[in-house]
């Protein structure tokens, strides 16, 4: 990791489209002011990692067929009970 | 079944409250015309960046009954991921869509976009979740999408709760 000190006011540049500013400081908080081309995602790390987390548990194996038909089939009991049958 | 408004269940203080949501009429016929065609996700999901070739398909609960679900199935891997459209669980739902997102999913507007929720099932079957907060915003035409991070949203919205209406 790249560590850079910066003063209140000052900011870094990242490749040559992004911009990071800090624009205040307070106790152990910083505000961050961030320029970057808007296709660019820009998320606070537990946002992200959060997603990637979930995306991950989402992310199934051939047996995801067979666990949401078992879901609903608990949801939503009318659904008549047959044999699973193979992906 | 009453759904209940994703806006109210989730007040969003970011978004223009003026904007019509995402979900166009022609939602539903969309998905369907995507049905066994491939579709192309440029950057990948979050966390899994290398597959970004899928394969659309309904997903067959094997009693020849018709649910919601979509699957969403990794040419580049193992992987698959159910979808479901928000219109399912809630009404309203709103994301915000900017030009450079139309741009790359080359669309002419926001009403040409399909947004599919995806689906994490676990262990507990009770306890399937929807992520709101990470839609995979789809173009039905030139059939790119990309996964959007909405933060007004919950990432996992008990899908148990929403279809019974509880919610």
């Amino acid at each position: 990791m790249l560590i850079l000190s910066r003063k209140l006011g000052e900011s870094v540049t990242i490749g040559n489209d992004i911009l990071v500013k800090v624009v205040a400081v307070s106790g152990n908080q910083v505000r961050l002011g961030i320029e970057a081309p808007r296709e660019i995602r820009v998320l606070r790390e537990e946002i992200f990692n959060a997603m990637q987390e979930e995306n991950r548990a989402a992310a199934a194996a051939p047996d995801t067929n067979r666990r949401l038909g078992d879901a609903l089939k608990r949801l939503l009991p009318n659904v008549p009970d047959k044999n699973d049958e193979p992906k | 079944m009453l759904l209940s408004d994703c806006s109210q269940t989730f007040p969003t203080k970011t978004m223009n409250q003026s904007s019509e949501p995402v979900t166009a009429p022609g939602a539903a016929a969309a998905a369907i015309a995507l049905v066994e065609k491939e579709i192309l996700i440029p950057e990948g999901l979050l966390g899994f960046p290398d597959d970004q070739r899928f394969k659309f398909t309904r997903f067959d609960p094997g009693d020849g009954g018709e649910t919601p679900f979509f699957l969403l199935i990794s040419m580049d891997s193992e992987i698959s991921f159910a979808l479901v459209h928000p219109d399912s669980l809630c009404a309203g739902y709103r994301v915000p869509v900017i030009p450079e997102l139309l741009a790359r999913l080359e669309a002419a507007s926001e009403a040409e976009l399909l947004p599919l929720l995806i689906v994490t099932v676990r262990d507990r079957v009770e306890d399937t979740t929807v992520n709101l907060q990470g839609p995979l915003m789809i173009n039905p035409v030139s059939r790119r999408a990309v996964q959007l991070v909405v933060e007004d949203y919950p990432l996992r919205y008990p899908l148990l709760k929403s279809l019974a209406g509880e919610l």
